[in-house]
């Protein structure tokens, strides 16, 4: 029983077609990729999950209920959550601050603490920088903390919008093995990337996206395999 | 020497000067200041208006030409100066004749009125005026670069704040105030003295003084209902003036003899005045809101207008008063007494001002300010975040609102009298401007801003004629040095002052 279906969604920006019928699943405990080229659609189907935008036609279901027609401030209460594209931390908020809007549909104070513990743990530099505004940390503690705002909703469902774009391979490393670490720890994760290497060490399984289409989906190892992917993207 | 680049950025003045012109801001602008000074004429306002644009042609062309030395500087500033000079003079000379020869220019342009170019002409025939105007924007152009080569040279504005904030330093410093500064009780000797010397204040003021500042404490009032509007929630609201009419007009309508002699209680239509103000911004809210920045100023602008319209209109007159507005409007008593002198205003409007700045100090710093703050930088991650952003957009104009609609019924209530005129699109603009030049989102920023827009221009009534001058020479060293506003909250400070990060290469990741 997948804990995420999107089926058959579509999608407008004014005229344009963004997304043409895009249909995903996602299991309970996997990491799931989407990968494609700039302006496949993967933000605006990480989007339409969480509520931003609203799908045309087309269902998305969240375990058993359906979340496609509910306003994004309600979906986060179902347990979705979203490191955006560009990280768009809150720049004159501090540190804590940022994570505490991570937290605020939840009133439960002391699971917050401990969350906020566990952000820290995961991201000791956030910690040395609470007191900070987000605006002047370097991009990649901008990434740490984009990740860890939504963690904060401890969602069961956890969607990250290029986590790489930008970082230096170090960084990279080290935000991919957070990664790895959270779903242990028993989060789902779609990952949104365009350095599909990284997405297929992590991810169990992958879509790829064209034009608003999936145009390829299997297991990691079968888009490994693919000489289309081989190609497109992995620069071989 | 690119003397290129210098004409470029006249050009780009002269266009800007003239499209200002058609729009009819210089006219606009010339009346704001003949209302704050009492001129006879725009023409003030307009040049002062054109003459900073101009300055600022010359200012840009030495600083994009990277000008080394005096004579550089002068060269790019005349180089600005020429090109917006001739732009807009020709601009004049042409309109100027036009209108001369009679030709109806503003079937074109409506905005284009025959005052628009006869408050740049001096008088003067078309020709003479196109050379006078070239002149001036010729001078300016090189007046705005030489200053401004000369502070970066000499690195003035540095120099300046070193020196500022070092005198405060040093002064914090001295042994007395230093061992003040630790004891434990400061704090509150330094409150305790404030309220002391508020609640003296009015009874050593006259008459004109409690007046005065009395307008400006209910400016005060506004500034932090709009400061909740725009500095907080981040909403650019220029109708706000409504709610202030809708205070005026609930307590002149309830209390006054005529039109309606219902002859309420002032105590009892304070509250009426302020939720009826803050179910206006609701109504209102609910269908604007969902509009993003630009189109929400627009509509807000309209409504104010709409509802100064309302209340001048014939059809209205016996149910606002219509032009002539609302007279004997009714005062506070207490116990029998009758508490409506300016003297007794200015301590509610000072009981007032600490209300709602507590209020408003409450909510910064609660839940509500921080969905406000978050949703003010990116609504859409806010929404995503869980913060149902309609709602929040709605507090905040209700509560604006009913700060503003608080203090319309002061204002009337103290005034005595409510009409029309007390409420065109100037408050608005009057209110925002002293919330952006205080700080935007500081309350004691809203303070100063009010004291130095709406107070200053009083007190400076003194200089007589030198007292536009020195106001504007403060404006405009205000806005060099203290682009933030002059007591910005503390997080702009940070923003504005932190020094750069460093990038971090090897992040402490993953234990
Ligand atoms: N806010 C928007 N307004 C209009 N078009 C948009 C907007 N966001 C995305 N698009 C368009 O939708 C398509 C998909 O974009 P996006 O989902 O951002 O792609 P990706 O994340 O895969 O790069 C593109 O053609 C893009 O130009
Ligand atoms: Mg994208």
């Amino acid at each position: 029983m997948a804990m995420l279906e999107v089926r058959n969604v579509h999608t407008y920006y004014g005229n344009i077609h963004a997304l043409k019928g895009i249909s995903i699943n996602v299991d309970e405990g996997e990491i799931v990729t989407l990968i494609g080229a700039n302006g496949a659609g993967k933000s605006t189907t990480l989007n339409a999950i969480c509520g931003l935008v609203k799908p045309r036609s087309g269902e998305i279901v969240l375990e058993n209920e359906a979340i496609h027609r509910l306003p994004a401030h309600e979906v986060v209460s179902k347990g979705v959550a979203q490191s955006p594209e560009g990280r768009r931390i809150f720049g004159r908020l501090t540190v804590q601050e940022n994570l505490e809007m991570g937290a605020f549909r939840r009133a439960d104070a002391g699971a917050i603490q401990e969350d906020m513990r566990r952000v820290f743990d995961l991201f000791p530099r956030l910690e040395e920088r609470r007191k900070q505004v987000g605006g002047t940390l370097s991009g990649g503690e901008q990434q740490m903390l984009a990740i860890g705002r939504a963690m904060m909703a401890r969602p069961r469902l956890l969607l990250l919008d290029e986590p790489s774009m930008g970082l230096a391979p170090l960084l990279v490393e080290d935000i991919f093995r957070v990664v790895r670490q959270l779903n242990e720890q028993g989060t789902t994760i779609l990952l949104v990337e365009q350095n599909a290497l990284m997405a297929f060490s992590v991810a169990h399984r992958g879509y790829v996206l064209e034009t608003g289409r999936v145009v390829l989906e299997g297991t990691v190892d079968e888009l490994r395999e693919n000489p289309e992917v081989q190609k497109a993207y992995l620069g071989g | 020497m690119n003397v290129r680049q210098a004409l470029r950025n006249g050009f780009i003045i002269g266009t800007i000067s003239i499209f200002i012109i058609l729009l009819g801001l210089t006219v606009l602008v010339g009346g704001i200041v003949r209302g704050w000074f009492d001129l006879s004429s725009n023409a003030l306002g307009a040049w002062v208006l054109l003459g900073l644009l101009a300055l600022l042609g010359g200012v840009n062309a030495r600083r994009n030409t990277h000008a080394a030395s005096w004579k550089e500087a002068a060269v790019a500033g005349l180089a600005a100066g020429v090109a917006q000079g001739a732009m807009v003079g020709i601009f004049v000379g042409i309109v100027a004749t036009l209108i001369d020869s009679g030709t109806e220019v503003r079937q074109w342009l409506v905005q284009l009125t025959p005052e628009a170019i006869d408050l740049l002409r001096f008088g003067a025939a078309p020709v003479a005026a196109a050379l006078i105007v070239f002149a001036i924007f010729t001078l300016a152009g090189l007046l705005g670069a030489l200053p401004s080569y000369a502070s970066a040279h000499y690195q003035w504005g540095a120099a300046f704040r070193s020196w500022f904030w070092g005198m405060r330093d040093q002064g914090l410093d001295l042994p007395p105030v230093a061992a003040f500064r630790e004891y434990k009780y400061a704090p509150y000797i330094v409150y305790g003295l404030g309220l002391v010397l508020l609640l003296i204040a009015p009874q050593l003021l006259g008459r004109y003084w409690n007046y005065t500042l009395g307008t400006v404490g209910i400016y005060v009032i506004l500034g932090l209902g709009l400061n909740i509007v725009v500095g907080l929630a981040g909403l650019l609201d220029l109708g706000y003036v409504a709610f202030f009419a809708i205070g005026a007009y609930t307590v002149a309508m309830l209390t006054a003899p005529a039109p309606h002699n219902i002859g309420m209680s002032f105590w009892l239509v304070l509250p009426i005045g302020v939720v009826l103000a803050s179910i206006t911004g609701v109504l209102l809210g609910i269908p604007v809101l969902r509009m993003r920045g630009d189109y929400l100023a627009i509509v807000t602008l309209g409504f104010g207008e709409i509802i100064r319209i309302l209340s001048k209109s014939d059809v209205l007159t016996s149910f606002t008063g219509g032009p002539r507005g609302i007279r004997a409007v009714a005062g506070p008593s207490l116990f029998g007494m009758d508490l409506s002198s300016s003297q007794h205003f200015m301590y509610f409007i000072i009981l007032g001002i600490i209300l709602v700045a507590y209020l408003t100090y409450r909510l910064q710093n609660s839940r509500v300010g921080r969905a406000w703050m978050a949703m003010r930088e990116d609504e859409d991650v806010a929404e995503a975040m869980g913060i149902y952003t309609l709602k929040y957009k709605l507090l905040a104009f209700a509560i604006g609102a009913a700060f503003a609609g608080f203090g319309g019924v002061l204002f009337a209530s103290r005034n005595k009298f409510t009409g029309p005129e007390d409420f065109t699109l100037l408050v608005s603009i009057n209110v925002l401007c002293l919330v952006i030049i205080g700080g935007m989102g500081s309350i004691p920023g809203v303070v100063i801003g009010a004291l130095v827009l709406k107070g200053l221009p009083e007190m400076l009534r003194e200089l007589d004629d030198y007292r536009i001058l020195v106001f504007g020479a403060l404006l405009v060293m205000m806005m060099i040095l203290r682009p933030e506003g002059l007591l910005p909250s503390k997080r702009r400070r940070m923003e504005l002052h932190e020094e750069e990060p460093t990038e971090v290469v090897a992040a402490g990741g993953a234990a």
